[in-house]
């Protein structure tokens, strides 16, 4: 029996015809495929817009602007949203792949100068130098800038006022007025406070907010690991031993907690202290309205009660060298130009904005929330406007914008140095001195 | 077409596409071991075995190698266990059975991130729906991931949840193979039940234990999904396997080269042992 019969139905199609059809059919599809984006190419740019903003309202807003682009200039703009942990391998294998984004999403300085040093990305420098900018946003590489920073992400603490009233306490100011203060709210199936330990991203962000305030330096001047030396090893350990405390105040699973947990912790009224940037805020006037009136913020504090810090964060655009580049810093321009308080009103008080002309801007202070929450504002305008308080982080360490900070980020080094010191219960000496050798292996 | 066309059209595309998308890949990340690179972008600097000395000589390789065995090892033993176990029950004649077994696959067919999110979720030390539960029974508090011991218990009962049903899936398919014959003429020679299982079932399931043991200790000790996604190798690396180490090295520490040259190692690592699993247990024998 021979499989190459053509069986034909009376009256039907035969099998042989229907599939030398099928076969023309799709050399044809294929045929005109290849050719199709030739022909629709033609008298129309296509930008490709890599976002890591990913809540419903910002890719919004970023689809509604590319849309008035395309409308007004004819240049059609790609936005792809990806979660923020994922934009740098992104946007390498794109340029590898051959199909660069054109503009891209960071937060990370060191993956700005990665790229920079490795010629692939436009000066924005004129883009910003319109406008005034708050402290150590711009990270400038021999006097130009690489990317348009569009946030400020810091990192402070929330405490509950209605509770403090209820027990007679005053935003602290020293480690022994926070251990106080959470001890006392440690009650009525309440904990006093929630900060992650983990090796994640939000220990990296929510945690050494304590250290800064402390005065500790990761690095000298002349990049040598500064953590385990005579002068900041007596404060890490004041950092560490404080900490210790600090966590006997929180739920089970601080050694888990990230963005997620911290939020919803605070907002569902279990924890009475927390940090995080104005995200908690939008949170409660979501989730939990009766408390968006019941927070009060104030930044991390050291063991005197002197000095005071914030933990920095941030986020920014930049524009790629690909063959869009003059059509992507076209857009740029326009964006921040016509778009920029809109997309920051997607996050009206989480976006806080590094421009320091958009704080007296009334369109941004049109938004309820800002309007609303504008004495909590003023606070943050205050972060980074007042001089007294240290503006500081893991990846923005040392004597200058680089990427061994960045690595000792990455490399989790301050999270496992807490989490040696309250799981392992190491003492704080043997902390100091496995996290500086492991700083010393990553930058090496 | 000729039957051999037929049959040297379909051996091509499938070479093709193996070769495109599985040898082409390995090949290169094989190759990547031998370089230096920060990232994707820029020029990779030829180092030799530069890589592999490094990554040998780091004791956080040592320590994710000794974390990967641990897990496969505890992951294993516990879903083989139950997954026999459960299929003896589910090849049971009771009212209900066949809902049962529909039911008993449901946690094999949820995508991972939600089971890892609703089981973080459940167990949040604040919040979490078992937490609230122990402590309404007056217990003390669970420390999930609060020491390493915890965090590795934690990420091996989540594994055990999720792929029992696997196993007990190929088991009870097994388990029908069996001839009732064998069972009858044993019970006529007087056997307990115990003694049936050790030297019929058992025995008769050895085949299917064989390649499921190999396939679940690959799939575990290559597992990075669920660690990454329930503690991402933490407390203190505590459940950081080669998987998780590699990909940290590539995509968090600038150092493509050296998570290449980890994910290479792993895979020599495995092959030997699928060897020398062959060698103590051919399949052939049965």
């Amino acid at each position: 029996m021979t499989n190459d019969k053509t069986i034909t139905k009376p009256g039907g199609v035969s099998r042989r015809t229907l599939i030398k059809s099928a076969g023309a059919l799709g050399t044809a599809f294929a045929a005109g495929t290849i050719g199709a984006p030739a022909v629709w190419g033609q008298g129309k740019k296509t930008i490709r817009f890599l976002n890591t903003e990913t809540s419903i309202d910002s890719i919004r807003a970023l689809k509604v602007a590319c849309a008035e682009y395309e409308k007004q200039f004819g240049t059609h703009v790609i936005v792809d949203s990806v979660p923020l942990d994922d934009a740098f391998t992104k946007v390498t294998t794109s340029l590898r792949g051959g199909q660069p984004y054109d503009i891209a999403t960071f937060a990370f300085v060191g993956h700005v100068l990665l790229l920079q040093a490795e010629g692939q990305l436009m000066p924005l420098t004129e883009l910003t130098s319109k406008h005034k900018w708050g402290p150590k946003i711009l990270f400038p590489v021999k006097d130009e800038v690489y990317w348009y920073p569009y946030d400020y992400n810091l990192a402070w603490i929330y405490y509950r006022k209605d509770l403090y009233e209820k027990h007679g306490l005053s935003a602290p100011k020293s480690y022994a007025e926070m251990l106080k203060n959470t001890q006392t709210l440690t009650a009525d199936g309440r904990f006093g406070s929630l900060f992650p330990i983990g090796s994640n991203g939000a220990t990296n962000w929510l945690a050494p907010g304590f250290m800064w305030a402390e005065g500790v330096k990761l690095f000298d001047d002349k990049w040598n690991v500064a953590l385990d030396n005579a002068e900041m090893a007596p404060r890490v350990t004041r950092y560490l031993d404080f900490f210790a405390e600090l966590y006997k105040t929180m739920p089970s699973g601080a050694s888990q907690a990230s963005f997620g947990e911290v939020l919803s912790n605070f907002s569902s009224d279990k924890v009475g202290h927390a940090a995080y940037a104005g995200r908690i805020i939008e949170a409660l006037e979501r989730n939990a309205p009766k408390l968006a009136t019941q927070y009060g913020i104030t930044p991390y504090m050291d063991s005197t009660g002197k000095a005071k810090a914030v933990n920095h964060g941030y986020d920014g655009w930049v524009v790629l060298k690909t063959p869009n580049s003059d059509e992507s810093m076209k857009f740029m321009k326009w964006f921040t130009e016509n778009q920029y308080i809109n997309f920051l009103h997607t996050a009206p008080l989480h976006f806080q904005p590094p421009r320091l002309d958009v704080y007296d801007d009334p369109r941004w202070r049109a938004h309820p929330l800002i309007e609303k929450h504008k004495e909590a504002v003023e606070t943050m305008r205050g972060f980074i406007t007042d001089k007294s308080v240290i503006l500081t982080s893991i990846d923005t360490e040392g004597p200058a914008p680089d990427l061994r900070p960045g690595k000792v980020f990455e490399g989790f080094v301050i999270p496992e140095m807490l989490q040696n010191k309250i799981l392992k219960n190491m003492s704080s000496a043997e902390c100091i001195k496995t996290a500086a050798d492991k700083m010393r292996k990553l930058i090496a | 077409m000729s039957s051999k066309t037929t049959i040297y059209g379909f051996l091509f595309v499938g070479l093709a596409v193996t070769l495109a998308l599985i040898v082409a890949p390995a090949v290169y990340a094989v190759s990547l071991s031998f370089y230096q690179m920060d990232s994707f972008v820029g020029a990779p600097k030829w180092v030799g075995f530069a890589n592999y000395v490094a990554v040998l000589q780091a004791p956080e390789f040592w320590h994710a190698l000794l974390n990967g065995a641990i897990y496969a090892l505890g992951s294993i033993v516990f879903q083989v266990a139950l997954g026999i176990g459960f299929a003896l029950v589910l090849n049971e004649a009771f009212p209900g059975r066949n809902l049962v077994r529909g039911l008993s696959i449901l946690p094999y067919l949820l995508p991972t991130v939600v089971v890892i999110l609703t089981f973080k979720w459940m167990v949040d030390g604040g919040i979490g729906i078992v937490t609230k539960a122990v402590e309404a029974m007056g217990l003390p508090p669970i420390n999930w991931f609060e020491s390493p011991g915890a965090a590795m218990a934690s990420t091996i009962l989540v594994s055990v949840w999720m792929w029992t049903p696997f196993v007990t899936t190929c088991f009870l398919a097994a388990l029908q193979t069996v001839p009732q014959s064998l069972y009858e003429a044993a019970r006529v020679d007087g056997t307990t039940a115990v003694q049936r299982f050790f030297h019929i079932t058992l025995p008769m399931l050895k085949p299917i234990l064989t390649v499921v043991v190999l396939l679940r200790a690959i799939w575990m000790f290559n597992k990075f999904d669920v660690i990454w996604l329930l503690t991402r190798g933490g407390p203190v690396g505590a459940t950081e396997n080669l998987a998780i180490l590699s990909y940290r090295h590539a995509f968090n520490l600038f150092d493509i080269g050296g998570g290449a040259a980890i994910a290479t190692i792993s895979f020599a690592l495995l092959s030997v042992a699928v060897l020398i699993y062959f060698w103590v247990f051919p399949l052939e024998d049965d």
